[in-house]
């Protein structure tokens, strides 16, 4: 193989280019086509006039006609919450039950009967131990409950038909069609929802598709508003009602986030994004019956060993981390804690919110799901109210009436509740998400826009609503 | 903390945000307005003043300095001082009062435009960059890419002839190749041709021609050609066009007797329960998305006809080889088809 | 040789041997053979994986369900295989990034054999691919999937004739039922060692000119590189101007 040879051979090819001209594609395309052609018809025998599966069209005709087709992409929307949040409850408190009130205690026992000292006492069972049992007892459930009704709703064909209805938005704001698809899979979780942006061709549709995803509310962002919902807002509508207001208000959320997903990309299509999608092609499947019972059964084992995984990884450090600052003292006996709420406070006052739970973001950036735990001992802490064990100690709160009376006793108001469904919809990323939009576009820049964008946003909004709030 | 009130808190956000807008917003805000000043240089001066007597000599126009100053868009001064530093260096000279390029100014010219054509293509085959933004931005980078990196750039777009308007991109080497045809008014009633070319210049006249949704390389038909308008069909639809609109377009005069087809449309006229059969792909639609349409069947011969109406007006979803693929407006409107009598 | 490409399904499934055959999950070291799997997107490739390794690749019915490139493995006659399941890609003949991944594995991967999983519904849109494929390797099998899915829309495909038309053997599988999947892997190990031998189908309908010039230019590259399998597909490239082929060419890395 020589050097020479091979450029007079790219010579060549660059020679015969120009004199095909620009149709080499076309009729390249075109001649495979037709052999395609050839070789069924030799091959192939289909019946006549039953092309499409009849049943395939009616549906495809009402889940896309324009009286029925929204109403029914939120009904499904609605439906699939309302179970779960219907639903998770029992499981909810019984892993509470035998993780935090049984469990917990008998370890506590446990350790003091062998002399273990008491830091590493606290360290170990009350930081690193409550923080994933927390985890599992809160976040488990919903998500068990949550996503294999999704991946049904995946493996029916539904989810190209969501993209198909609304593709026009997403035209509108400059993005891609396909990204409703990416969408719904940061439902999920942000991360996955991130590689599956892969299938948008063109580099510029898919930044946006990247940087919006967090408006997706994920995995461990759901029980965090169903649970601040059912407290709050299920409490100012008469008892009958509070779970449908609670539905409702998570719905509503959601849908906010949506609308932050098409202002955020239409703002980025017309700035530092600037440019016009051309080429949006969707392929429609045909739909098939899910095998029911076998995706409950694999989605249900999936989802419960990414939040067991993600619980271990991500939940026991901050456990260990959350008891370590609140027995740390700073200065005299002000743990760093309490030294950081307090600075915190006046903004967090500012936006609505409080130190406590700025700091639990905080502490929280590696997973969303312990925000709520965090968010929980850190106020028992700044009120020096007596219900847990000590400094640092997540607490069992196996009823959530008894976490809204935490809450309350912080001085939580209703305006800290929605400040904070807010918050939890417009924040930084997860850190596994920061690292997966890194590697997913390879650029120190977009990563920062990425993390730092929401929030922005959402201390805007959050400032907004307090300052409007407190106008009436 | 104490002298708060929301009223007040509301005012000092939206004061610091009206700031921000007027200073960031695109294009008009005081910080892009400022930035430009400071940017364009002498190199720019100079490969404009070069690039406008290229396309002077071109049309067989004579130029003076007086030309170039109502043309450019740069201080007097500036020019003049460009001109002598030209003249120093070589790149032009004067005959009597006329300015012209010397040899070595007109392979200067040449290479400009060579950047400026690729880049246009650049944006058109691999960028969703609106067509009314291809050429300002080419504008702006044809004084930035090195020799080097043009040659790679040209290499990764195949060494393509023409750029997205149909004008001639020059070779590595200086070669140009001559756009065939002539303006579009002088077409006699009748006469059959095709759009070879559509002038990007000047913008206001451009823009009319876009928002008709014309499309280069499409058959077209006179109907009509006097002093005020010219009316040709295409693609199954009608036009009508100013003479001045309408010399902007270069089209070839088709000789041979071909039988411009009768039902001829474009996809995004087909109607629900039409059937039709797919022509091509007009040339308007080009690199990737013209390949991925191609890859999914939208060939020669292909049956097609709508599946799914979109509740939102668009895109609908096309049946076409047995799978439904959902296309939007623009995309369809690039695509001919033939509407078979008999509906399916 | 021909008698030996117009395999039929039932006369490998004779041949099949339950007992040599073990899931190695993604346990793939040491492993004989690379096989890949490509198709358009949602004709169920990661379904037919998971039925192979017995793993649990997502799938779901859309198409892009899979972004990135899967590994595992399985053993079967003592001779380990490690499959690669790849996202969908409707053709090769583009530059975009979203069929990068299989685009790139299927031309410098260098599988031992290529199965081409291919929707029995919708057969003629997808021997585009097949037949793009089908120029660059010699050791494919088609996987007509989707089975129960024709029948039930009274498409009769007539497996001999396709696999003489297209020089490889041809299985019918419904991968979401495991029907089929011994057929294949029994198909798999037959092309891997040599048992079955190809003789793809070349792309016919190309216009005269074209052909000339891709004749012109396939010429020299197999004087530049005897033996070379895939020169046409190399033509074919350079003719349209693929900077990654050209590149590759020059480092060699094609041959
Ligand atoms: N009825 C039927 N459905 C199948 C069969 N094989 C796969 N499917 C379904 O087809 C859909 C697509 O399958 P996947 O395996 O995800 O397809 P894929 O080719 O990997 O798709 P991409 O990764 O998107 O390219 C899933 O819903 C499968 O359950 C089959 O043999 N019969
Ligand atoms: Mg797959």
């Amino acid at each position: 193989m020589s050097k020479k040879n091979i450029e007079h051979i790219i010579e060549l090819s660059n020679e015969l280019r120009w004199q095909i001209g620009d149709d080499f594609h076309d009729n390249l395309t075109e001649g495979i086509y037709a052999d395609a052609a050839n070789i069924v018809r030799d091959s192939v025998q289909t019946e006549k006039g039953k092309k499409r599966f009849r049943l395939d069209s009616k549906i495809d005709k009402i889940v896309t006609s324009k009286t029925f087709g929204f109403p029914i992409m939120f009904l499904i929307l609605g439906v699939v919450l309302w179970l779960t949040i219907i639903g998770a409850n029992y499981p909810s408190s019984m892993l509470a039950n035998l993780l935090l009130d049984t469990i917990h205690p008998a370890l506590k026992s446990g350790a003091s009967n062998i002399g273990m000292p008491w830091w590493l006492d606290g360290f170990l069972i009350d930081g690193v131990y409550l923080a994933v049992a927390w985890v599992i007892a809160v976040m488990l459930p919903p998500m068990a409950i949550f996503f294999p009704m999704f991946t049904l709703l995946e493996d029916f064909g539904y989810l190209p038909r969501v993209a198909f209805n609304l593709d026009n938005l997403f035209k509108k704001s400059g993005a891609h069609g396909k990204q409703a698809l990416t969408m719904s899979m940061g439902f999920g979780c942000n991360a996955a929802g991130i590689v599956a942006t892969r299938i948008i061709d063109s580099p510029r549709e898919r930044l946006i598709a990247i940087i919006t995803n967090n408006f997706s509310l994920c995995n461990g962002r759901w029980p965090t508003q169903i649970l601040i919902a059912t407290i709050f807002i299920g409490a100012v509508v008469p008892s009958s009602f509070s779970s449908v207001a609670a539905l409702l208000s998570v719905i509503g959320i959601a849908v906010l986030g949506m609308a932050f997903m098409f202002l955020t990309s239409w703002g980025l299509s017309k700035t530092v994004l600037k440019g016009e999608v051309s080429t949006f092609n969707l392929e429609l499947p045909p739909y098939r019956p899910p095998r029911f019972w076998r995706t409950l059964y694999t989605s249900l084992i999936d989802r419960t060993l990414i939040v067991l995984w993600r619980a271990i990884v991500f939940a026991a450090p901050a456990g260990a981390v959350i008891w370590l600052i609140c027995n740390i003292h700073v200065s005299g006996d002000v743990s760093i804690a309490a030294w950081l709420i307090d600075s915190f406070d006046g903004f967090g006052w500012l936006l609505g919110l409080n130190g406590v739970i700025l700091l639990a973001y905080i502490v929280a950036i590696p997973a969303n799901e312990i925000v709520i735990p965090t968010i929980l001992m850190l106020t028992v802490l700044a009120t020096g109210m007596s219900g847990g064990e000590g400094a640092g100690v997540m607490f069992e709160l196996d009823s959530i009436s008894a976490t809204g009376d935490v809450l309350r006793a912080g001085g939580w108001t209703l305006l800290t509740a929605i400040n904070l469904m807010l918050f939890s919809l417009l924040h930084n990323p997860c850190s596994t998400t920061i690292y997966t939009i890194y590697k997913e576009t390879k650029s120190a820049k977009w990563t920062a826009v990425a993390s730092i964008l929401p929030v922005i946003l959402g201390f805007i909004v959050t400032f907004l609503v307090a300052q409007i709030w407190r106008l009436f | 903390m104490n002298d708060y009130n929301p009223i007040s808190a509301l005012i000092i956000f939206f004061g610091i945000a009206i700031l921000l807008f007027l200073l960031f917003r695109p294009t008009k805000g005081w910080f892009w307005l400022l930035q430009k000043n400071f940017k364009s240089n002498e190199k720019v001066i100079i490969e404009d003043i070069l690039k406008q007597l290229y396309h002077f000599e071109n049309s067989g126009n004579k130029v003076d300095t007086r030309t170039l100053v109502e043309v450019l868009n740069f201080k007097n001064k500036r020019i003049v001082e460009a001109i002598k530093k030209m003249s120093i260096n070589d790149l032009v000279y004067f005959d009597k009062d006329a300015l012209k390029l010397t040899e070595e100014g007109h392979e200067y010219a040449l290479r400009i435009i060579r950047v400026h054509r690729l880049w246009e293509r650049y944006l058109a085959d691999k960028t969703g960059f609106h067509k009314n933004e291809w050429h300002d931005r080419a504008e702006r980078m044809e004084h930035k890419l090195s020799h080097d990196e043009t040659n790679k750039l040209a290499s990764q777009l195949g060494n393509p002839k023409f750029d997205p308007h149909g004008d001639p991109i020059p070779t590595k080497t200086g070669k140009i190749a001559d756009i065939e045809g002539v303006e579009l008014p002088r077409l006699p009633v009748n006469s059959i041709a095709r759009i070879t070319h559509i002038e990007d210049e000047p913008e206001v006249i451009y823009k009319q021609i876009l928002a008709e949704n014309i499309h280069i390389g499409s058959l077209l038909k006179v109907v009509e050609n006097n002093n005020t308008r010219i009316v040709f069909h295409s693609e199954g639809e009608e036009f009508v066009l100013a003479p001045i609109v309408a010399s902007n377009l270069t089209v070839l005069p088709i000789e041979k007797e071909v039988v411009i087809e009768e039902n001829i449309a474009r996809l995004s006229g087909l109607q629900e329960n039409e059937m039709a059969e797919i022509i091509g792909i007009s040339k308007e639609s080009r690199g990737e998305s013209r390949r991925r349409l191609l890859d999914l069947g939208f060939v020669k011969g292909s049956k097609i006809k709508i599946d799914l109406l979109n509740p939102l007006g668009e895109p609908h979803a096309y049946l076409v080889k047995g799978t439904s693929i959902a296309l939007r407006k623009d995309q369809a409107s690039k695509i001919l088809i033939k509407k078979s009598e008999h509906a399916d | 040789m021909q008698t030996k490409v117009v395999k039929s399904a039932c006369e490998t499934c004779a041949h099949f041997n339950a007992e040599g055959l073990k899931k190695l999950g993604i346990h793939a070291e040491n492993f004989d053979f690379v096989v890949a799997l490509a198709g358009n997107p949602n004709t169920g490739k990661s379904t037919v994986f998971n039925a192979l390794t017995g793993l649990r690749q997502h799938t779901g019915n859309w198409p892009g369900k899979t972004v990135t490139r899967a590994e595992g493995g399985f053993q079967y006659n003592e001779q380990k295989y490690k499959l690669v399941d790849l996202p969908g890609t409707y053709s090769l003949l583009s530059t975009s990034t979203d069929e990068e991944v299989a685009r790139d594995f299927l031309l410098f991967g260098r599988p031992d054999v290529t199965v081409i999983v291919a929707d029995a519904n919708r057969l003629e849109r997808n021997l585009n691919l097949v037949l793009q494929i089908l120029e660059i390797t010699d050791k494919a099998v088609l996987c007509l999937n989707l089975m129960d899915e024709a029948k039930r829309n009274s498409i009769v495909i007539d497996q001999r004739v396709l696999a003489k038309d297209l020089g490889i053997p041809v299985v019918a599988t419904s991968a979401r039922y495991k029907e089929g999947i011994p057929e294949l892997i029994q198909t798999i190990s037959e092309v891997a060692n040599g048992t079955i031998v190809c003789k793809p189908h070349r792309i016919k309908n190309v216009s005269p000119n074209i052909e000339k010039a891709v004749k012109k230019l396939s010429k020299e590259i197999e004087k530049e590189f005897p033996g070379i399998a895939n020169s046409r597909w190399i033509a074919f490239r350079l003719l349209e101007g693929d900077s990654q082929i050209i590149e590759a060419l020059k480092t060699g890395e094609l041959v």
